[in-house]
């Protein structure tokens, strides 16, 4: 079918037509501690809450968080430690078998714990394939709802790709009993770093 | 009994117990969207904003596709219009076919249940494999989906169990532990998503704006569908588009919280354009919603955005199972879309309502699926599908009660009823009616009789 067709047939199906609501009235929750609902929230959907400084050596707190680990990958360059950089494999399927893939995250949201990772990365698989993901979050870009959260998302124009994630891959699939670590990360460490 | 949907929910109720759970299994859920309704104070405001947006989204469909198809094309993902199912099929396998594609792993998507899809690429040797835990159980088992959102919620663990050990995905012999199972299926899907030639996503949401197409899920099988493979194949119904970011936070804050009660899915990807070295193809669907739109009754079920609250409320669904239906999506919208797919096919499930009109109430988008079918059962009788004894019982009750002294008459005799034994008012070939329906009990005294004797000037003696 041709586009026209398709736009030409809706229009004439159109009988009346509706006006775009007003948004500006629709206040999202706010919450007195934003940054406890977050990490109440982030725990409450299985994932957990570090906290750290800047000036805090994250290789060695991220080897202590997985000590039985042995393959990490990441492009961050102040994580020289990784054996796997997710930029320079030559195919997204290397990263199989990686124990903890690490992250940068740009927005967290106090309301349901997500935290905005746009794909700074070649190969976005690192944030799902890993068994384990970690997740750098700086302590002052979290919001209280997700209409501040998509005021401030933001996508690296190479990429184009960005998802919000909420504590591990889930499901309830068999008889509703909830199992962490369906098809993609078992777990979720959010590391929090303030100043 | 009437229709297929109460024959069929006949059969299954003679299993009290799976009944039983079935029906707590999803009350839990609806339990869960009260709890999320309740933590927000501005809920009614997300919906009547939800409400708005997407009718005006939907009266103004061809303006928003043709912004997202620039958005997409813009940069480089490739739009195709399909008018219906053969269409849309045919533009999926051809994709595939041009990239010599013989493996295709696969999210959950509505729409390819909806145009067949799978059998379609199936028969032409494609191997489809669906990654949504529930879907691959189903898929293994050659079952149909029973809920829109937990599709495998009518399988056992232990039927689970078998079906992975027969299919090698198991080794442990009567292990039907679902932590284990899971594991079993991870380990097994993986393989797939390293193996597979394209991925194959539905979209929860367009944005029009930007062009991101919205992918919702909990298991993060989308987002390992479209990692791996160097082809990514969305298909999506052309009314899933909203206009913008701030239009787009409302949905997703809604979607989840009304669908199992969860604050938000683990996942909500945005895709924008291929992935490096990739090559992206989104084939928007019609099939059937450009006629939805034109329809004065029923236009605004094209709002819905697929979360699953009506089902999960809805007391005829609790406690006769997806199974009961005959339109591939069950509950209060499935009824609907069956029946704007084709009214002859499936009127019969316009019976499954109790027209408590409980979907109303939590539904997001305010499509009101009680309403409709309200409305959908004043047409059966235009298309010759009204039940015949209730038509004869509905001419009988308006000479009744239209003709005042017969009515009066009636009432004095009523009484006589109460010695009917029950057997011969719950005769099937009797009185079809009286299966599952209680006889009232006539009172002695009829309460005109008794309003004028206890009723004198100034109120009641």
């Amino acid at each position: 079918m041709k586009k026209e067709d398709l736009l030409a047939r809706l229009r004439q199906n159109t009988r009346q037509q509706y006006d775009m609501p007003r948004m500006d009235d629709l206040q999202g929750i706010t919450y007195a501690d934003t940054y406890r609902q977050f990490v109440d929230m982030t725990k409450s959907v299985g994932g957990k809450v570090v906290e750290a400084r800047k000036t805090d050596d994250l290789s060695r707190l991220i080897r202590n968080l997985y000590p039985d680990a042995t393959t990490f990958a990441t492009n961050l360059p102040y994580l020289a430690f990784a054996q796997r950089n997710p930029d320079t494999v030559e195919a997204a399927q290397q990263l199989d078998g990686t124990d903890v893939g690490i992250v940068e995250g740009s927005v967290g949201v106090a309301e349901n714990g997500c935290i905005w990772v746009p794909q700074t990365m070649k190969e976005k698989a690192v944030c799902f394939i890993s068994e384990y993901l970690v997740i750098i979050l700086d302590r002052q870009n979290i919001v209280d709802n997700m209409h501040q959260a998509y005021r401030r998302v933001s996508f690296d124009p190479r990429y184009n790709f960005g998802t919000f994630i909420s504590g591990p891959s889930k499901t309830a699939d068999i008889e509703q009993s909830l199992v962490m670590g369906a098809q993609a990360a078992r777990g979720v460490t959010v590391i929090v770093v303030a100043d | 009994m009437s229709t297929e949907h109460s024959r069929r929910a006949h059969d299954i109720l003679k299993d009290a117990r799976k009944v039983a759970h079935h029906d707590a299994t999803f009350w839990g859920l609806r339990q869960g969207h009260d709890k999320m309704a309740q933590q927000l104070p501005e809920w009614e405001s997300l919906r009547d904003h939800a409400s708005a947006i997407k009718r005006h989204v939907v009266t103004h469909l061809a303006d928003y596709l043709e912004q997202f198809s620039n958005q997409l094309e813009g940069r480089g993902v490739i739009a195709h219009w399909a008018k219906d199912a053969q269409e849309a099929n045919e533009m999926v396998y051809g994709i595939l076919e041009s990239h010599k594609v013989t493996k295709l792993v696969k999210s959950k998507s509505m729409l390819t249940e909806e145009i067949g899809l799978n059998d379609f690429l199936m028969r032409r040797g494609i191997d489809v494999v669906e990654t949504d835990l529930g879907e691959r159980i189903l898929q293994l088992m050659h079952r149909k989906p029973a809920h829109i959102v937990v599709p495998a919620v009518h399988i056992t663990k232990e039927e689970v169990a078998q079906c992975f050990e027969e299919h090698g995905i198991s080794h442990e012999h009567g292990n039907c532990d679902p932590t284990y199972l899971t594991y079993c299926a991870r380990l097994s899907l993986r393989k797939e998503f390293l193996q597979a030639g394209a991925g194959l996503t539905g979209c929860n949401f367009g944005v029009a704006s930007t062009g991101d197409i919205v992918v919702c899920t909990n298991e993060g099988n989308a987002d390992m569908t479209t990692s791996m493979p160097k082809l990514h194949i969305v298909t999506m119904g052309i009314e899933k588009l909203v206009p913008d970011y701030e239009s787009l936070a409302v949905f997703q804050r809604l979607l989840c919280r009304c669908g199992t009660g969860q604050p938000t899915t683990t996942y909500t990807s945005h895709f924008r354009q291929a992935r490096p070295g990739a090559e992206m193809h989104v084939v928007l669907v019609d099939n059937g919603r450009s006629e939805m739109l034109a329809n004065p009754d029923h236009w605004e079920t094209l709002k819905c955005i697929r979360c699953g609250a009506c089902m999960n409320t809805c007391p005829v669904y609790r406690r006769s199972t997806g199974a009961s239906y005959t339109y591939f999506i069950p509950g209060p919208i499935g009824v609907n879309l069956g029946m704007l797919r084709d009214p002859r096919v499936y009127s019969d499930n316009v019976s499954a309502c109790s027209l408590c009109m409980s979907c109303n109430c939590v539904c997001p988008a305010k499509v009101n699926p009680g309403s409709q079918i309200y409305l959908w059962r004043q047409m059966l009788d235009s298309i010759g599908k009204a039940d015949k004894m209730k038509k004869v019982m509905s001419r009988g009750m308006s000479v009744l009660f239209d003709n005042q002294r017969l009515y009066a008459a009636a009432l004095n005799v009523a009484p006589l009823a109460n010695i009917v034994p029950d057997a011969l008012t719950r005769s099937a070939k009797l009185n079809p009616w009286g299966i599952g329906h209680a006889k009232p009990e006539f009172a002695k005294q009829t309460f005109h009789k008794w309003w004028k004797k206890n009723n004198k000037r100034g109120g009641l003696k």
